[in-house]
């Protein structure tokens, strides 16, 4: 499998904003809003909009499911929807590092995602026909990802 | 990334379903009849019953939805899910790839709960062959 780099995506996320919706019955679910950030690669760069957000859930065998929804706006002004699927576990330890806002070496923890991309602009339609995938890097500011493009 | 390989899935189908075009394309079910995978760390049997629900979209992508069970040689259940686009008009040949996802309750093989894979898709004599890797 052949991947090449697409973009760096870092997006700020607010951890006093944090909903915590609580025990639910797939897990304990926490929704972080999003309040902006940037991005940028080889072929597009821009900015996070705010309003999207990280509906996560916290399951059973202590993995964390990721489901990010973000809109992107690149530098020429083009509207991009963003939805990505992810996984974070790791070591007790680590993971109580990362709740207590520490910055943890990333190759610690296992944070992978699989983002999705839609957009009606055609100079980037090129989005909507490929898989990408990401290594996610979780700070107290909120997670960088890097996201590489499936070949 | 750096990948691992998981499995090498075999499918076999049934005549498709054409259900036609519906609001978000031209929809075509593929009945899933059976099938096998094979890797290093599991191997087994596809059983009867899943599909690929499929639509055309509008630019000509095609995306894929598939559900199915499958079997391992030792009599494991695990829950399949496989998301993903096949672009067959794509300039450097068609675009087949897919993010397949497992569940299962069998300790031996609960390692597939906790893992993101990706997968390249073709047709071998017109029935789906998945070549999956995951995620390390």
């Amino acid at each position: 499998m052949d991947f090449r780099s697409l973009m760096t995506l870092q997006v700020s996320v607010p951890g006093a904003r944090a909903q915590k919706v609580g025990a639910v019955p797939l897990g304990t679910r926490v929704i972080a809003p999003i309040d902006g950030g940037h991005f940028e690669g080889p072929k597009l760069r821009g900015k996070v909009l705010p309003g999207g957000g990280d509906w996560t859930l916290l399951r059973s065998d202590g993995v964390l499911e990721l489901d990010l929804r973000l809109t992107l706006e690149t530098d020429d002004g083009a509207l991009i929807h963003m939805r990505s699927f992810g996984l974070r576990h790791g070591p007790p330890d680590v993971i109580a590092a990362l709740a207590r806002g520490e910055s943890v070496d990333s190759s610690r923890y296992y944070f992978r995602t699989t983002p999705r991309f839609e957009t009606g602009h055609a100079k980037y339609a090129f989005l909507n026909r490929l898989l990408a995938v990401s290594s996610g890097d979780r700070r107290a500011a909120g997670p960088i990802y890097a996201i590489d493009e499936i070949l | 990334m750096r990948t691992r390989p998981l499995m090498t899935l075999h499918l076999s189908t049934a005549p498709t379903q054409d259900v036609g075009a519906g609001p978000d394309g031209t929809r075509i079910t593929f009945p899933i009849t059976g099938g096998s995978f094979e890797g290093e760390r599991l191997r087994g049997k596809v059983l009867a019953g899943g599909d690929d629900w499929t639509v055309r979209r509008s630019d000509g992508v095609v995306e894929l939805d598939l559900r199915v069970t499958i079997e391992t040689h030792d009599g494991a259940l695990v829950y399949m899910t496989l998301e993903g686009i096949r672009d067959d008009g794509a300039s450097g040949g068609p675009y087949f790839r897919t993010f397949p996802r497992f569940e299962t309750a069998e300790p031996r093989y609960s390692f597939l709960n906790r893992l993101l894979a990706v997968g390249t898709g073709e047709l071998r004599g017109g029935s789906p062959v998945h070549v999956i890797e995951e995620l390390l």
